[in-house]
């Protein structure tokens, strides 16, 4: 499964993955704002950012080949457009979509890579994300695999009890055996819920999440981010002036 | 085919996920704008609305429509769908919950998946949490409660998934991404097979859960008017952008009005307030569309929080 990928990924140790998750946040948006307003001289800027991410994720220790391929999965939704834009007669607006999206993709992925998800989402609240939302990701995400793995162990009863549902039943009866175990699905998601709640609160759980490592933006950080703001609106803007 | 399409254009299942690079700086950043102060408020009503010990329910069920995707519904020879789940989510947990398990996915599958951009965040909240959720419960609310409830369901489904799809070409079509009339045609007679794939999908699965557990399922009369004041915004939402489309693309938004009908009376419905607007000082086309559409959203986002404030206060007295 991929996302453990990303689980191990983000436990690494290098600088960058001990930087606070609010400055790698901020550095990320600056990126992404200064790619996506980026016009000219467009394929030079994105082969200068490129370089640059290539090397900040050698620099954190992480698989480089891994990193760029899983950043690709973009690339299919961005093939569509790129294609009709082509054929429409706007290479530059094709290449665009595609270096766009794709840098944009491998910025967010470093992101997560560097900094394990419950760090990510404590540096979102302390940024002004509605803790709410945040807890419920949090839950999201944890219980994911669980409710995952369960489907497919439901998928594969139902595929063994009804071979050729596919073909020989009526519409009604073909709908219904899926139905019904995505709401026995629902069910046992809902039980689930429920246990796990008690579980927590008999652990002392008051409606928010404790975490032991109180990270502090510490002057590290600080610098982390100047520099990155620096580097990121000082590349596009020599780009922009020599090119 | 619909199977391609799917994978092309709903990797992850919620419908249209838009990536960073495809939309420009004015869309993304009013979508943006306005789509940070509607979670804020969803969260704050879905907070108050649901007990202290839903919080785990709520993360779980959202882990639950990720995993749904994994069953298969099979449709004719070699194709197949899958719940998308918004309008589910709605039936179940109520709007604002929904719309919070919503979020909640999109953020997810934006930062794990990378399915769905940051920038782009805004734009896919709205479209899929926001107003595909409302659209979809607006029939529910409306006759779920008599003995139109199975085709409310059915329509509440379709019309999900029709709504985030038509608002997320709409932005694209805005930000400028080229789309012949013949693709987009193609595009929006897709979406809408897919979209009563999700209404049958939707119908059956609350069949279902109601034969296991009447109690799964809100009924809709308990959530009472003020959400249809909600129902309402995500309407003229889908309005306004249908024509702010119209008006900057008059041959994208003719063929999406053939298609379907639905921008046709958009058009017709919204062309006056938001004509004001553009005959406006603003000259250049990149502060026009930006204009009309801070506008357009602006009037839309005061639109909620009046009916929302007037419904909770005829409720309060």
């Amino acid at each position: 499964m991929h996302h453990v990928v990303l689980d191990r990924w983000s436990r690494g140790e290098s600088a960058l993955h001990r930087r606070d998750a609010r400055a790698k946040t901020i550095a990320v948006l600056v990126f992404l704002i200064v790619l996506a307003t980026a016009r000219r001289s467009f394929l030079t800027l994105s082969a200068c950012y490129l370089g640059i991410l290539v090397a900040v994720i050698i620099a954190a220790g992480l698989p480089l080949m891994g990193v760029l391929k899983r950043a690709a999965v973009v690339l299919p939704f961005t093939a569509v457009f790129a294609a009709i834009s082509l054929a429409a007669g706007e290479p530059m607006r094709a290449a665009a979509l595609v270096g766009k999206s794709y840098l944009s993709a491998l910025a967010v992925l470093i992101l997560v890579s560097s900094t394990p998800l419950p760090q990510l989402l404590g540096g979102l609240e302390r940024m002004g994300v509605p803790r709410y939302l945040l807890m419920v990701a949090q839950f999201l995400y944890r219980y994911l695999f669980v409710i995952s793995e369960e489907a497919q162990h439901m998928r594969a009863a139902l595929q063994a009890k009804s071979g050729s549902l596919r073909n020989n039943l009526r519409n009604r009866e073909k709908f219904g055996a899926p139905a019904g175990v995505l709401s026995v699905l629902f069910a046992r998601s809902y039980a689930h819920a429920e246990g796990v709640h008690q579980a927590m609160q008999a652990r002392g759980f008051r409606g928010h999440f404790l975490t032991l490592s109180g990270r502090s933006f510490a002057r590290a950080d600080a610098v982390f981010v100047a520099a990155a703001l620096i580097l990121i609106v000082g590349t596009r803007a020599v780009v922009e002036v020599l090119v | 085919m619909p199977r391609l399409f799917r994978s092309c254009y709903c990797r992850n299942g919620l419908g249209m996920h838009i990536p960073d690079g495809f939309l420009s700086t004015p869309v993304w950043a009013t979508l943006d704008v306005t789509a940070a102060p509607v979670v804020g408020y969803l969260a704050r009503r879905a907070q108050r609305g649901i007990e202290p010990s839903k919080v785990p329910l709520l993360g779980v069920m959202g882990a639950f429509v990720f995993a749904a995707q994994m069953i298969n519904f099979p449709v004719g020879p070699g194709t197949s769908g899958h719940l998308v789940g918004a309008a589910l989510l709605a039936y179940t947990l109520g709007p604002a919950a929904a719309g919070v398990v919503l979020t909640a996915i999109l953020a997810v599958q934006a930062l794990v998946f990378q399915d769905g951009g940051i920038l782009a965040m805004g734009a896919n909240v709205i479209n899929m949490a926001v107003a595909g959720m409302l659209a979809g419960y607006l029939p529910y609310s409306i006759w779920g409660a008599g003995r139109w409830r199975r085709q409310a369901i059915f329509l509440g489904g379709f019309l999900s998934l029709m709504t985030s799809a038509l608002l997320a070409l709409s932005e694209l079509l805005l930000s400028g991404v080229a789309m012949p009339a013949a693709v987009l045609r193609i595009s929006v007679g897709l979406f809408a097979v897919s979209a009563v794939l999700e209404g049958a999908i939707t119908l059956a699965i609350m069949q279902a859960l109601e034969t296991i557990n009447p109690e799964f399922v809100r009924q809709p009369r308990a959530e009472g008017g003020r959400v249809l004041g909600w129902i309402g915004g995500a309407a003229v939402l889908l309005a306004v952008a249908g024509v702010a489309v119209a008006s900057a693309y008059p041959d994208g938004i003719q063929s999406l009005a053939d298609a379907t009908g639905i921008a046709s009376q958009a058009k017709a419905l919204m062309r006056a307030p938001l004509a004001d607007y553009q005959l406006g000082m603003l000259h250049s086309v990149f502060l026009r569309k930006a204009g009309a559409g801070l506008a357009g959203l602006g009037l839309i986002f005061g639109a909620c929080m009046l009916c929302g404030k007037l419904l909770a206060r005829q409720r309060g007295a």
